[in-house]
């Protein structure tokens, strides 16, 4: 039975790489299409597989991270964390993340509130006590 | 900006790795426990519920992936362009290669 679920790990897998390889091919050659190049097939496939790793290693990294922070679940900051290595893309994923913020809708907004004022009550309690 | 990956697809692919690492951990455990603690690991197994991740941060994920093919590309295009070849080729992506990864 474990054998078989890792089989179906397996073909999942499979499965999501070649969805993954569709999309990247729109991606890369839309690029390549402003250089005005084409990428020959056998290096697409490269590109594709080393992106698809790429993926797989951003995930261990973020559940990593996650936990780090006594968390369950990946924030946005985490994935900025994951990107520090280089400034310059750093950069643009937190202007990126800034933009996604400003998009949120204003429950997103009332939420965090909701979510202050609770720790300030906590704060009072701990004064309480004290 | 049009083209991108799918948040559901990265999603997905994220899932596959959180529970495959899951999935390991529980075989060590069980490698290392008796038949009764079995029935303890499966409660604590339960407090380890798998990572998840909003779907703000797997846009972010997106945009990241998206910038390193874009990035691959583009240094291939330059050193295709200067050698003068319409098309790109292994020996163009070899010469990139090394640099790309340190720099993700």
């Amino acid at each position: 039975m474990e054998e078989g679920n890792e089989n179906d790990l397996e073909e999942e897998r499979d499965l999501l790489r070649d969805r993954f390889r569709l999309s990247l091919i729109s991606i890369a050659e839309s690029e390549a299409k402003t250089c005005e190049l084409e990428i020959s097939q056998p290096i697409m496939a490269c590109i594709s597989d080393l992106t698809f790793k790429f993926a797989e290693q951003l995930a261990k990294d973020l559940q990593l991270f996650a936990q780090h922070a006594d968390r369950k679940t990946v924030n946005m900051d985490d994935v900025i964390l994951a990107a520090h290595r280089n400034e310059h893309v750093a950069t643009l994923l937190r202007s990126f993340s800034n933009d996604l913020k400003e998009k949120e809708p204003q429950g997103g907004r009332k939420r965090k509130k909701a979510s202050k004022k609770k720790q300030d009550d906590v704060v009072i309690d701990v004064m309480d006590v004290s | 900006m049009s083209h991108t990956f799918d948040p559901d697809l990265i999603h997905a692919i994220f899932n596959l790795v959180w529970t495959r690492k899951t999935l390991a951990e529980d075989d060590v455990k069980r490698e290392g426990t008796e038949d009764l603690e079995i029935k303890e690991g499966v409660g604590t197994s339960k407090k380890n519920r798998p990572t998840t991740a909003k779907s703000n941060a797997l846009k972010l994920s997106c945009e990241l992936l998206r910038i390193f093919v874009t990035e691959a590309v583009q240094r291939a295009a330059i050193i295709a362009e200067a050698e003068g070849a319409g098309k790109i080729e292994g020996t163009h992506l070899e010469r990139i290669l090394p640099q790309l990864l340190l720099d993700f």
